[in-house]
């Protein structure tokens, strides 16, 4: 009896596990039948509405918890830096969050403010800057009325802009101890010159130029209705929360809106750049002009830019960089398209000194290959469904639609682009892939910006595949160009 | 105004005792492996799914270091199903590689570690170091793992391809089409040579509409996550439990470049990385969170698939993982689901436990660093781990003095004006807590400064309680924030995964309650309690000597940046008297004086009569020197 129900059990736990192994898992992923998800993007006429006098206001009224956000957008922000004044929109807003108002002072606003755990943040980028607020439910007639107060009757208390010019002074101090900070100023220089905003930076001298007057000019240009939209997320009642609004910031006087940024008159010059840093690793940025956000290639852009680099793991950058050669941890591509002028299409990494010139050349030598040879059709396939089948998470919170549609709105973008993007990602075909590839990421034309150790990087590594000199006979001779002093920006003597 | 501020007072109260609780199913399936479930509907279509192994560099052991996060890297590399196309020929492939690896690693901890310790080589490692052997080996080892990789040919195509690239399509239409055909030929070869289908696995999740798939390796966990749509979560199970059950270490060896890279970028090519890393070892004693998360640079070459494999086996089973899933999910139609999936994991004994105890520091400990970076100042102290009783007291502590209207910033940054910036910090982990306050110079401030006022912020937190208004306005802040940190799956999961592995998931909704609980005396006997001299490290940083374009004033001896802070100024006015002197027999007096009294010098003050009889033996040659030609 005993060595039959042993017998049994055995017998048993063999099926058991015969079946388990055949059970019913899949062999592979694509052996999975999904359950459809259907999704249909929201519409902004689902949110929006106007005060009385114009503004757009997007509501989103939610019970989950008992907190309120609002965003209120204004066009214009370092766009308006005076000549010589760069980072002074930047300021402007920091400080109308610090410097208290006509009626409350600096120090008591913010003690209010903590003890009501109430956030209030003005931030100013670019050309848009925001207002926001994220406050308990049952704190937000308060933390409101001190909101406005700032926006309406700035204190800019001379005390706290000293604390602020001080702390940036710091920050500016260290400009040129990290490889990054160093990329990414000298990128910006080389893309829009020194003329334009976007390549210019703050100086101590104009830094120590700001002051009450300047600040009131920038804030008075920028924050006014007429130039602003309002979305509010959480737990509000509709009709409410817009009378709230409408008394709130009645008998604010209206202005015009703000005017798009200049276009930048310069753009990359092909070639290699460099700028001396001793450290272990080289940084890399490769890049070309793309184009604007509403150009028709876009999507197809978008797309071919997912297989090159863009995609993670799955694309070509990445997998032959890091994942065959060990040569870099990050490597891969963006694509910018920007609304007002061209973007840019950008690949970067960092790798070892000897290394980084064979690094560079295979992201030029993939450049060349989405070029001559058309994207198989796995690539395509993944690249599209990962569009397709992220798409519901540009909506994944109500505070995330809600971004979409005031950018939207402050750009003016097609109406249509939400509801027939999924259609215009699943047309692309491996020859819009190519054709763009070809138009628009000519290897022979990049732009290189090199931050590391030369002697080391240009030596190439040890193996002989790859060297500086062999990126120069297309690219011309590198350009050595000069450290910036931190605080003046003036250009430091190099060995 | 005092109306108001009592009402919001009792508002905001009335809301934290309200405080919605996170609510969490739990889910356990019979191989111990747990589950959290946590079904929101205000993010519709997507889930946050992840899994959190209770295993970090904490359960290492010096020679392994690090390996818990190169593991993690080998969890990407796919499984016998998973970025393979021939399984039996990918674990010939890895047989091979890890028996070449293997002599490899003999011969470097032999040889190569006996002539690096006489001297003879400056880098073991080091291909350029290699011996004829090593070298023959070494190209073996990458032959074959090009050939897995299916690319043996890879130069002579990437010759091809450049020279398409110069042909006119025009013009060159024939010789482009015979180009293309020699191209596809040697594609075709080399593929049918490898057995690898390169990044697999991320490339099932993209297509999966899989977004933000990564993970992290800490000091006491590796965490494993994604956002998936609503309607894949099979797609996750399927992905999750196959690299659980068959993971096979694909790359081994290629995959230790790119973590060098990564140690590269975030360690040793930033600002203070390198110090950071040191500062961590001197603060640990015992503990084994002395070590990198990322390890030391020779443990990264040396641990072995073996060593993997042993891992793999006592931290990765089913019951020392836990898994989260938050999101627009039906927890009636997953659970089977889960069940279904995850059950093929097989239940392993508990893996051994951390015993290393830190124990108690006697002495301060200070380092004192020169680095591309503004004056800055690190006091760091040994306190409690998670859960510690006391560690409630000690945030709410820190949180007095963080933020714009917390002290530091009041006293230091707006008040002395001393700090650019100032913040403290109570960092509980699992098996032991530290306590650090940070903060960087503003304008000529010194890094001694910082210190003071630091120490004279804790003076104050141990002679006075705090006023119950400032105790309030913390509580308001963390009722409130109560809320705000439910607000986004992915946060939530990673809260729950954090805590889970730092020994209970449900700390997530016990803290808040513990830190509103938290009283002025509470706050008093702490800071009485762990922040003693002999029970803190301290890191000082001056900024390192002028590199071409650094901004400092004028540029600092190496040896004087040495030197501790407090010394410094009191250094640099000596120097600029030996500067002048000009009378030798006076200089030589004074190293006489200076031997003299080294003997009795207290141990702090020695390192600055070294550095002051150094200047003035160089200020006596070049007198000398210069003297000389006048003698001839």
């Amino acid at each position: 009896m005993k060595h039959l129900t042993t017998t049994l059990s055995i017998g048993a736990l063999a099926l058991g596990c015969l079946a388990f192994a055949a059970d019913d898992l899949p062999r592979h992923p694509s052996d999975i039948a999904y359950p459809p998800l259907t999704f249909n993007p929201p519409s902004p006429s689902e949110f929006r509405t106007t005060l009385a006098d114009g503004t757009p206001v997007f509501l989103a009224p939610s019970k989950e918890f008992p907190l309120i956000n609002l965003v209120i957008t204004f066009k214009g922000g370092s766009n308006l830096d005076p000549a010589g004044a760069s980072g002074l929109a930047a300021m402007t807003a920091s400080q109308l969050r610090l410097g208290g108002t006509a009626s409350m002072k600096a120090s008591d606003l913010d003690e209010r403010l903590d003890f009501l755990a109430t956030k209030i943040g003005f931030t100013s980028s670019d050309w848009t800057s925001s207002a926001s607020l994220n406050c308990l439910a049952s704190t937000f007639d308060e933390s409101l009325a001190l909101l406005v107060d700032m926006l309406k009757t700035p204190g800019f208390d001379p005390s706290k802009l000293e604390v602020a010019v001080a702390e940036a002074l710091s920050e500016m101090k260290k400009r040129n101890d990290s490889a990054s900070t160093i990329s990414g100023a000298e990128w910006r220089r080389l893309s829009y010159g020194t003329e334009h905003y976007r390549g210019q930076q703050m100086t101590e001298s104009g830094l120590k130029g700001f002051n009450a007057e300047s600040m009131r000019a920038m804030a008075a240009s920028i924050f006014h209705p007429g130039n602003m939209k309002i979305a509010v997320t959480g737990d509000f009642d509709r009709k409410v929360m817009l009378e709230k609004l409408t008394s709130a910031f009645s008998g604010w006087t209206a202005g015009a809106e703000q005017a798009n940024p200049p276009v930048p008159t310069t753009t990359l010059v092909p070639g290699i750049y460099h700028v001396e840093k001793d450290i272990p690793q080289g940084k890399f940025i490769i890049g070309l002009p793309s184009i604007t956000r509403d150009d028709p290639d876009y999507i197809p852009f978008m797309v071919m830019n997912d297989i090159l680099g863009g995609g993670g793991f799955t694309s070509r950058i990445t997998q032959r960089v890091r994942s065959d050669e060990g040569l870099a941890y990050s490597a891969g591509s963006q694509f910018s398209a920007e609304v007002f002028w061209p973007g840019q299409w950008r690949a970067a990494f960092e790798s070892k000194n000897a290394t980084c010139a064979l690094a560079a050349k295979l992201v030029l030598e993939e450049m060349a290959r989405i070029r001559s040879t058309p994207v198989t059709a796995l690539e395509l396939d993944t690249a599209k469904k990962s569009f397709i089948e992220t798409f519901p998470e540009t909506f994944s919170s109500r505070d995330a639609t809600l971004g979409v549609f005031m950018t939207d709105e402050w750009t003016k973008r097609p109406g249509d682009y939400w509801t027939t993007f999924r259609e215009k990602v699943s047309k692309v075909t491996p020859a819009d892939v190519q054709r763009v590839a070809q138009k628009y990421l000519d290897p022979s034309k990049v732009t290189i910006l090199v931050v590391g150790k030369w002697d080391e990087i240009a030596k190439g590594d040890q193996g002989g595949r790859a060297t500086m000199a062999m990126l120069e006979k297309d690219l011309g001779p590198t350009k050595h160009v000069p450290l910036r002093d931190p605080m003046t920006l003036a250009p430091l003597p190099m060995k | 105004m005092r109306y108001l501020i009592s009402s919001a007072l009792a508002l905001v109260v009335s809301a934290a005792a309200t405080a919605q609780q996170l609510p969490v199913e739990v889910f356990t399936l019979d191989n111990g492996m747990e589950f959290l479930l946590v079904p929101r509907n205000d993010q519709p279509n997507t889930v946050s799914a992840g899994w959190v192994a209770k295993v970090g560099s904490a359960n290492e052991r010096p020679g392994i270091t690090g390996i818990s996060h190169f593991f993690e890297h080998m969890m990407f590399k796919g499984t016998n199903t998973v970025a393979t196309r021939d399984p039996k020929r990918d674990e010939q492939f890895r047989t091979g590689q890890k028996a070449l690896r293997d002599r490899m690693n003999q011969l470097i901890w032999g040889d190569q570690y006996a002539r690096y310790f006489r001297g003879e080589i400056d880098d073991p490692w080091n291909p350029a170091n290699d011996t004829p052997e090593l070298k023959r080996l070494r190209a073996e080892l990458k032959a074959s793992m090009d050939a897995q990789q299916g690319r043996a040919k890879t130069e002579p195509i990437n010759a091809l391809q450049t020279k398409l690239g110069s042909l006119d399509p025009v013009k060159d239409a024939d010789a482009i089409k015979s180009v293309q055909a020699e191209i596809a030929k040697l594609e075709a070869d080399q593929k049918s040579m490898g057995s690898i289908v390169k990044d697999e696995f991320d490339q099932l999740y993209t297509a999966g509409g899989g977004s933000r798939m990564n993970a992290f390796t800490s000091y006491d966990q590796t965490f494993y996550f994604i956002n998936v749509p609503s309607n894949k979560m099979e797609l996750w199970c399927w992905m999750e439990s196959d690299r659980l059950t068959d993971s096979v270490f694909r790359e081994f060896f290629s995959e230790r470049d790119v973590v060098h890279e990564e140690r590269r970028l975030r360690t040793e090519s930033t600002p203070t990385g390198t110090f950071d890393e040191q500062f961590e070892a001197m603060f640990w004693l015992s503990s084994p969170y002395s070590w990198p998360v990322i390890g030391w640079p020779s443990d990264l070459n040396s641990y072995t698939m073996d060593e993997a494999q042993r891992y793999f086996q006592t931290y990765y089973c089913p019951n020392n993982l836990t898994g989260v899933i938050v999101g627009d999910f039906d927890a009636a139609k997953v659970k089977p689901m889960l069940k279904r999936y995850f059950s093929r994991l097989k239940r392993g004994a508990t893996p051994p436990p951390v015993v290393t105890l830190e124990v108690k520091q006697l002495a301060e400990m200070r380092m004192n660093a020169a680095a591309e970076t503004e004056p800055q100042v690190e006091v760091r102290y040994h306190t409690v781990p998670f859960q510690h009783a006391d560690s409630y007291a000690l945030d709410v502590m820190s949180q007095i003095l963080n933020g714009r209207t917390g002290r530091l910033y009041k006293t230091m940054v707006e008040g002395t004006g001393v700090a650019s910036d100032a913040s403290a910090r109570q960092d509980s982990r699992k098996y032991a807590g530290a306590f650090s306050f940070s903060a960087e110079v503003k304008g000529n401030a010194t890094p001694l400064q910082l210190e003071e006022g630091w120490y004279a912020q804790i003076k104050r937190l141990q002679d006075e309680p705090v006023a119950e208004q400032e105790l309030q306005k913390v509580r308001n802040g963390i009722a409130a924030d109560e809320y705000r940190r439910l607000q986004n799956n992915f946060f939530i999961m990673l809260q729950l995964g954090v805590s889970a592995s730092l020994g209970d998931w449900r700390e997530v909704n016990a803290e808040s309650g513990k830190l509103l609980a938290v009283t002025p005396a509470d706050i008093q006997r702490v800071a009485k309690k762990y922040f003693d001299s002999t029970n803190r490290s301290v890191a000082t940083y001056v900024r390192k000597a002028a590199a071409a374009g650094s901004t400092a004033d004028e540029p600092l001896d190496p040896a004087l940046a040495a030197l501790p802070p407090q010394m410094q100024a009191m250094a640099k006015q000596a120097i600029k008297r030996i500067a002048a002197e000009t009378d030798l027999a006076k200089l030589k007096e004074g190293i006489a004086q200076f031997d003299a009294q080294a003997a009795a010098a207290p141990e702090p003050m020695r390192p600055f009569i070294g550095f002051m009889k150094d200047k003035m033996l160089e200020r006596i040659a070049e007198l000398e020197k210069s003297a000389a030609p006048a003698a001839k």
